[in-house]
């Protein structure tokens, strides 16, 4: 039986919801961490640490803003309305796939289900540090464990092509998010002569915590046995063809899954301009400015695979 | 004077419960206790719900559920079964009847100004002939016991009559809290409901189709059934579908928008009202059904379960008529009887329903959901007087029927056994054959003395178990000691009462 557009779009955007949940809470948790690895006496400094992360689910002007680790917290992780909180995109996941209990195995409804009531309850408690990292470990696990439920238990069929074009969109974007944002940060720090050193002084750290909110520091350091440097962690992150969460490996297993749909000429094109537009980049330097543009550009194309797939299956054309 | 299903008169259990009563003995109040919590954590986990529009809110509510079974002898189900299969066939005439030759108001049986007067008829399927004659493929008819100890039908629910969900997943549930039983009873299980729902409704399919597809056609997640449309899809392998995906076509035929383009549809399984279902037709208005679906049906390129215009055969003064409609189409008596119904239309029985309010209840024939009713024993002077006026202002709308002493069955309430009353409601499949479920959803009203079981009004429900054991209900069905008027005791084990 063919896949319904309504059902195609509720687990298109289920799949991106938890994607971005469980990246999110990785990007929290680690960044959390990372901090404390980073002892600071300066309250300037302490002010401004946050704020990055509200860049890197929203836009660059909150690199202007001050933002208390609470502030951050509450944002990213409890506000049970916002797309780019934990808390929204789990209710948000969760409500989709509400609707499409006869297309996924039960499990899936019953993990995510679980989880749903689980964070709805517990979301606001996230202040706590201790609390938080139990609350986010569980949605990466949570989210991880449905993966496994789906690839053990699901027929390749268009429901399957939607979830993994889904988490894979989702993934592709918040890996362009990360890296442009962590290179707008070394901008500003560039700018600012005086704490040229200390921000030097951090750099590797600062790389290991992207890699971290990446889950990709093991692979990386296995797959270049080398130091952490600044631009050999991009070019991972963004063209390694092995690895699961970098750009390209993303945008090819978006083309696998429109291989095995119908009529998938329009998405298939604006991949193709998405993955062009990355390997032009391959020669962006990475102190800064480039890179920070390099991957607002990628981010758009990504931006235009999302139209396509819509446009192609999500919506129903009118008569 | 009230029957209990599990206890007989002198507190001792029914021959089928015994099992069921020596276990919950053994394990005393709060091991039962946490069982019933234990059920409750499955409820919310697998997401079993039921919505409730409250406060302007449509509320995601988990499905009210109590551990301790009701339990009916397989003997007794047996001849239930054989009232059912009986019952929806003559109704099943009786629809198809009206709408086409109507031999049953020319022979004087049916009365032709309540046929007029009715709501639920519509013309628009005057002549329609549905496969097998058959136009309510899924009822489900509520029956009850009365002190007497016999099954009575209290009314038969044609149009989407819900509920079957709970009764697999009440199944479920139960299934994990009392494995010890499971293993040694002769349980009759309720999951093959699904796959003759399946076979229903691909019979229903045009001529020439194998493999048709079969839609779930839902109002969408605010409808207090949603759940339920959302399982019944799941288990078939059917596609659930709102009315914006689907299509009827130039060439009459339904189709659903899919990722690969039209695919055509071949039954639709609707929940949603006659009213709604086609905006060509009934309400243009409606957001929620499909133009050009009556169009469709009548043009023999889709079935339509349950049919529209089913629903002029599901009203309380309709149901008055149903041991006569049996009588008149099938040429036998009733094996499953009426609760007696006073007619508000004829002159007598009307004098006899106001002479005799407070021990009747009063019922509008066209409200579901037990709203509109008045219970006589229970109304103000006030609410009595409005209620003759209303009888009065519109005598053909009102039925009455004495108060049933609604059986009861042991229920936990803060950690304790005591008895709740309960109804039971059994889906009947109806199509080239005919099937009904082994027992139903039996809904429990969970306050005190009150006979109200809906769960849209507070009321919950419990796993029914028909049990093949030597020795049955009763051979007297015992009445036990307590009565509605006084305080009801709780429970008492047999020995020393450990509840």
């Amino acid at each position: 039986m063919a896949l319904l557009s309504r059902n195609a779009d509720r687990i298109y955007w289920a799949a991106r919801y938890l994607e971005r949940a469980e990246d999110t809470a990785r990007l929290v948790q680690e960044f959390g961490e990372l901090f404390d690895d980073m002892p600071s006496d300066d309250p300037n400094e302490n002010a401004f640490r946050w704020n990055p992360l509200l860049a890197v689910v929203g836009d660059r002007t909150f690199l202007e803003t001050q933002a208390s680790e609470r502030d951050v917290v509450m944002a990213l992780v409890c506000d049970p309305e916002s797309t780019s909180s934990v808390a929204g995109c789990v209710a948000r996941a969760r409500a989709n796939l509400r609707t499409t209990r006869e297309v996924l195995p039960r499990e899936a409804w019953h993990t995510v289900n679980d989880l749903s009531m689980f964070v709805a309850a517990d979301a606001a408690r996230a202040e706590n540090r201790r609390f938080r990292g139990r609350l986010l470990g569980r949605v990466a696990n949570d989210s991880r464990r449905l993966d496994g439920i789906l690839n053990s238990s699901m027929s390749r069929d268009a429901a399957w092509q939607m979830w993994r074009m889904g988490r894979y969109l989702e993934r592709a974007d918040m890996t362009t998010r990360v890296v442009g944002v962590r290179a707008a940060v070394l901008m500003a720090q560039a700018a600012q002569p005086a704490a040229q050193g200390d921000a030097l002084r951090y750099d590797e750290v600062q790389w290991m915590g992207v890699l971290r909110s990446l889950s990709a520091l093991q692979m990386y350091q296995r797959s270049t046995r080398g130091a952490i440097e600044a631009s050999s962690v991009v070019r991972f992150l963004l063209f390694d063809s092995d690895f699961p969460r970098s750009v390209r490996f993303c945008l090819d297993e978006i083309d696998r899954s429109l291989d095995q749909l119908t009529r998938a000429d329009s998405v298939r094109a604006s991949v193709a301009e998405a993955r062009d537009a990355l390997i032009s980049t391959m020669a962006t330097t990475t102190d800064g400015a480039d890179l920070d543009q390099a991957m607002d550009w990628v981010q758009s194309l990504i931006g235009r695979v999302n139209g396509a797939i819509a446009d192609r299956y999500l919506i129903i054309a009118a008569d | 004077m009230v029957v209990d299903e599990l206890l007989t008169d002198e507190g001792t259990p029914r021959p089928a419960a015994a099992a069921l009563w020596e276990l919950l003995e053994q394990l005393g109040p709060d091991e039962i206790e946490a069982r019933q919590q234990a059920t409750e954590l499955d409820i919310l986990t697998m997401g079993i719900t039921f919505t409730v529009y409250s406060d302007g809110e449509n509320i995601d509510r988990a499905w009210p559920f109590d551990v301790v079974p009701r339990i009916i002898p397989g003997d007794e189900w047996n001849r239930v079964q054989l009232g059912l299969h009986q019952r929806l066939r003559a109704v099943n005439m009786f629809i198809d009847d009206l709408y086409n030759d109507q031999r049953i108001i020319e022979a004087g049986v049916f009365p032709a100004e309540l046929l007029e007067d009715s709501v639920n008829f519509r013309p628009e399927c005057v002549g329609a002939r549905p496969k097998f004659g058959v136009w309510a493929h899924i009822s489900g008819s509520d029956l009850v016991r009365d002190d007497d100890g016999t099954f009575y039908v209290l009314e038969d629910n044609l149009r989407v009559p819900s509920g079957v969900s709970y009764v697999l997943e009440n199944r479920a549930v139960t299934k994990r809290a009392f494995p010890e039983l499971f293993g040694q009873s002769q349980i009759r299980p309720v999951d093959s409901y699904t796959d003759e729902l399946n076979k229903v409704l691909s019979s229903l399919a045009p001529d020439g189709v194998d493999e048709p597809t079969i839609v779930v056609l839902t109002p969408g997640i605010f409808n207090s059934a949603y759940f339920e449309h959302s399982f019944l899809a799941e288990r078939m392998g059917a596609e659930l579908v709102e009315g914006g995906d689907l299509v009827v076509g130039d060439d009459d035929c339904v189709y659903m928008h899919t990722v690969e383009g039209r695919e055509r549809v071949h039954v639709v399984y609707r929940r949603i009202d006659d009213l709604f279902l086609d905006p060509e037709v009934f309400r243009p208005d409606s957001l929620l059904g499909v133009a050009g679906l009556m169009r469709a049906w009548k043009a023999g390129n889709v079935g339509i379960a349950n049919a529209p215009g089913v629903g002029v055969a599901d009203d309380k003064c309709v149901y008055a008529w149903i041991p006569d409609i049996i009588r008149f189409y099938l040429g036998e008596e009733p094996k499953i009887a009426n609760v007696p119904t006073y007619r508000c239309m004829y002159e007598d029985e009307r004098e006899y329903v106001l002479a005799h309010l407070d021990e009747l209840v009063m019922k509008p024939a066209n409200e579901s959901g037990g709203y509109g009713i008045t219970i006589g024993s229970q109304a103000t002077e006030e609410e009595l007087t409005a209620c003759a006026d209303a009888i009065l202002a519109d005598p053909r709308n009102w039925v009455a029927q004495p108060i049933i002493d609604l059986s009861t069955v042991p229920t936990l309430i803060d950690g304790e056994l005591v008895f709740r009353h309960v109804d039971l409601r059994p889906f009947i499949l109806t199509g080239q054959h005919s099937y009904v479920t082994a027992g139903g959803l039996t809904r429990v009203a969970l306050t005190e003395g009150s006979l109200i079981v809906n769960s849209s009004q507070g009321g919950g429900s419990k796993d029914t178990w028909i049990v093949d054991s030597p020795g049955g209900w009763h051979a007297t069905p015992g009445v036990m000691s307590q009565s509605q008027s006084e305080s009801q005791p709780s429970v008492g084990f047999d020995q020393g009462g450990v509840a």
